[in-house]
């Protein structure tokens, strides 16, 4: 079975063989041995190589959150039979950009029509205390702001679009 | 049992310190009584308590910012004494009070001392009057904006906005020039405000590249006082404290020595029982200015623990009782060193932001000289009410050298499983050659930031994925109508045993 799979832009091919915790894996056209012993629901060991990793997987719309020793890759997963790679669904057109917990809009930073750079601060949201940036995903000009000033927001919410 | 000894302490707090307080009650033979809100009814502290009360719905301002609640509960359960933990109520004089006239102990200093060293601008007034050395500024809040700007020009940019009431880095803002000052100070208030309920700010001059030490005070109601020497609290971001360490690397014996006498002579002059902390800026030149004190149980005080032997949760609660202070000056030193990470439920890759979820798996480090303050476990919902603090890891051993080779040894094996952490930022932070030098002052982490950060093993990370979805394809196809079984039927664990426990849907 072959999936296309994106990290932070970078597509990999992966096909997947074998069962019972022996896997034959061609990431890329080189060929790998893994074997995966489940030690809990979310995790699961993986000899890769020789090395061992831990590995904690949670499932997401798109694909899977991956928690290593190094931190957390999000990985998105199509089977390469169904449909277009994650990469080609990636938009190219104007990007969303939400709020990533619930929270209070504390501060707007600019306003429609700004040119703003990958990483600019947009949106200045409170919670847990803490005032927290939300940045721009990717530079571009500020087609709108869904959000005001002092307005509650949830997860998710709309807060602003790049294009 | 001398007859103020305690049989049930309320512990008016959550989370780790919770747990912390509910540990100490519980080796002195004292009944433990935990409070909750409504989102804390499954939490770790209310199961580890001996009795446990709830105090409201989910936000802090109804439940354990609520003095009348906290109080309600403490009579209902017969608690003759309440620990503040950190945070929430610990700082409040109010609160203190209305312990003290309800006839119940507040396990930290008088109302009337939480009043005078809790409010910064008095706080400062009686550190020079002890002859301790403060850093210039505004002794007073400023309302009015051109006041603030000419008092900005007198004392020289950079300057730093502080709110008053302020503390844990809210109302914080660094000034570099005039232009920037009045746009720095509508953000200030405006967090200030929100924080504290309170906007009024001062002004202090900005010390560049300064060490942050603070140093930990026990004093009993006898006039009897002692330092625990410092706290090395350089690593912050956002001016919140993220890696503490015990000794400093940057102290000589001699200043050492002189912020302990410092310390111990404000506190005297103040009259001040039970635990404290003196926060100082140190600047390049070793020159230590006294910062602000901080009148209960520090988040980082586990470091001064290991380094010192001292139970300072139970020292608190024996002081609180009314016994003398055990400790002598003279015996008290430090041994070996001891380095203090928080784990936050952070993002470190998106710039710190809260990562609220449940914690679908943890696994806890352990072994020689590892201690790991948790408040929470697997199955715990990390919310979006309260600080995003999960744990504090705490690695002990013979030299510094040692005790950060054992902590880089207790983040890797740390395993959190539903919520970004700040666990892979220590990893990083831990083998920064300028952290291995103890080169470190408060910038430091902005500027290791800076320079790009180490990936994961992304390769791994797709392997694992793919082979997850595949076995996902294949019990699917196997069972069509059982898409949502779990996943994981290969190797070796049996599907039962993946039903139970509700599987990586």
């Amino acid at each position: 079975m072959t999936f296309d799979a994106v990290v932070d832009g970078r597509p990999f091919r992966v096909e997947v063989r074998g069962r019972d915790g022996r896997y034959t894996v061609r990431l890329d056209e080189a060929p790998l041995d893994v074997d995966v012993a489940v030690t809990g629901p979310h995790v699961a060991s993986v000899l890769l190589r020789g090395e061992s990793h831990e590995v904690g997987l949670e499932r997401r719309a798109d694909g899977y959150a991956v928690s290593l020793r190094g931190g957390a890759v999000t990985v998105d997963l199509v089977e390469a039979s169904h449909g277009p790679s994650p990469q080609a669904r990636r938009p190219h057109g104007p990007e969303r950009l939400t709020a990533p917990m619930p929270g209070r809009v504390v501060r707007v930073l600019e306003a429609p029509g700004a040119e703003v750079k990958a990483g600019q601060a947009l949106v200045v949201i409170e919670a847990m205390k803490m005032e927290n940036e939300i940045r721009a995903p990717r530079g571009g000009r500020l087609q709108a702001v869904a959000v005001q000033e002092g307005q509650a927001v949830e997860a998710g919410a709309l807060l602003a679009v790049v294009g | 049992m001398s007859p103020g000894t305690f049989r049930k302490v309320l512990v008016a707090n959550r989370g780790e310190i919770a747990v912390r307080v509910i540990r100490a009650c519980r080796e002195m033979g004292i009944r433990a009584v935990a409070v909750f809100s409504e989102a804390d009814r499954a939490a770790l502290h209310v199961r580890l308590a001996d009795e446990a009360l709830p105090i409201g719905p989910p936000p802090a301002r109804e439940s354990y910012l609520r003095i009348d609640r906290v109080l309600d509960a403490a009579r209902a359960s017969g608690a003759e004494a309440i620990h503040p933990g950190y945070g929430f109520l610990s700082e409040n004089a109010a609160f203190a009070r209305a312990c003290e006239e309800a006839g119940i102990a507040f396990i930290g200093p008088r109302s009337e001392t939480i009043a005078l060293m809790g409010e910064k601008t008095s706080a400062r007034r009686e550190a020079v009057a002890a002859g301790v050395p403060v850093v210039p500024g505004t002794l007073e809040p400023i309302a009015d904006e051109g006041t603030l700007a000419r008092e900005a020009d007198r004392i020289g940019y950079p300057v730093m906005l502080k709110a008053a009431a302020g503390g844990g880095g809210k109302g914080l803002r660094l000034v570099a020039a005039p232009r920037d000052l009045l746009p720095a100070l509508a953000r200030a208030r405006s967090e200030a405000k929100g924080a504290f309920g309170d906007d009024s700010v001062y002004l202090e001059k900005a010390v560049l590249r300064p060490r942050h030490v603070e140093i930990q005070v026990l004093a009993d109601r006898y006039g009897s006082a002692v330092h625990l020497f410092e706290r090395e609290c350089s690593i912050q971001r956002r001016h919140q404290k993220v890696i503490e360490e015990s000794p400093s690397p940057f102290l000589t014996p001699e200043l050492r020595e002189q912020m302990g006498t410092l310390a111990v002579a404000l506190v005297r002059r103040v009259g001040y029982e039970n635990a404290g902390t003196l926060e100082f800026l140190v600047d390049a030149e070793r020159k230590p200015y006294f910062l602000e004190m901080n009148t209960r149980l520090q988040v980082e005080h586990p470091v001064t623990e290991m380094v010192t032997g001292v139970d300072l949760v139970k020292t608190q609660i024996q002081i609180a009782q009314g016994e003398p202070l055990a400790l002598r000056q003279e015996t008290l030193a430090q041994r070996g060193h001891a380095i203090e990470c928080r784990v936050y439920a952070e993002d470190p890759e998106a710039g710190f932001l809260p990562s609220p979820g449940r914690i679908l798996a943890l696994r806890s480090p352990g072994g020689p000289g590892v201690r790991d303050d948790s408040g929470v476990d697997e199955g715990t919902e990390v919310g979006v009410h309260y600080d995003p603090l999960v744990s504090k890891l705490i690695a002990w051993a013979g030299t510094r050298e040692e005790a950060i080779r054992r902590m880089r040894r207790a983040v890797a094996e740390y395993r959190v499983v539903g919520v970004r952490t700040t666990l892979p930022f220590f990893a990083r932070a831990l083998t920064h050659p300028d952290f291995v030098a103890g080169d470190v002052d408060t910038g430091f982490v902005e500027r290791m930031l800076a320079t790009g950060n180490g990936r994961p093993a992304v390769e791994v990370a797709v392997v694992a994925a793919a082979i997850h979805a595949f076995e996902a394809r294949r019990a699917a196809h196997a069972q069509p109508d059982a898409a949502r079984l779990p996943a994981w039927r290969a190797a070796g664990l049996r599907e039962a045993h993946l039903d139970r426990a509700g599987g990586p849907a």
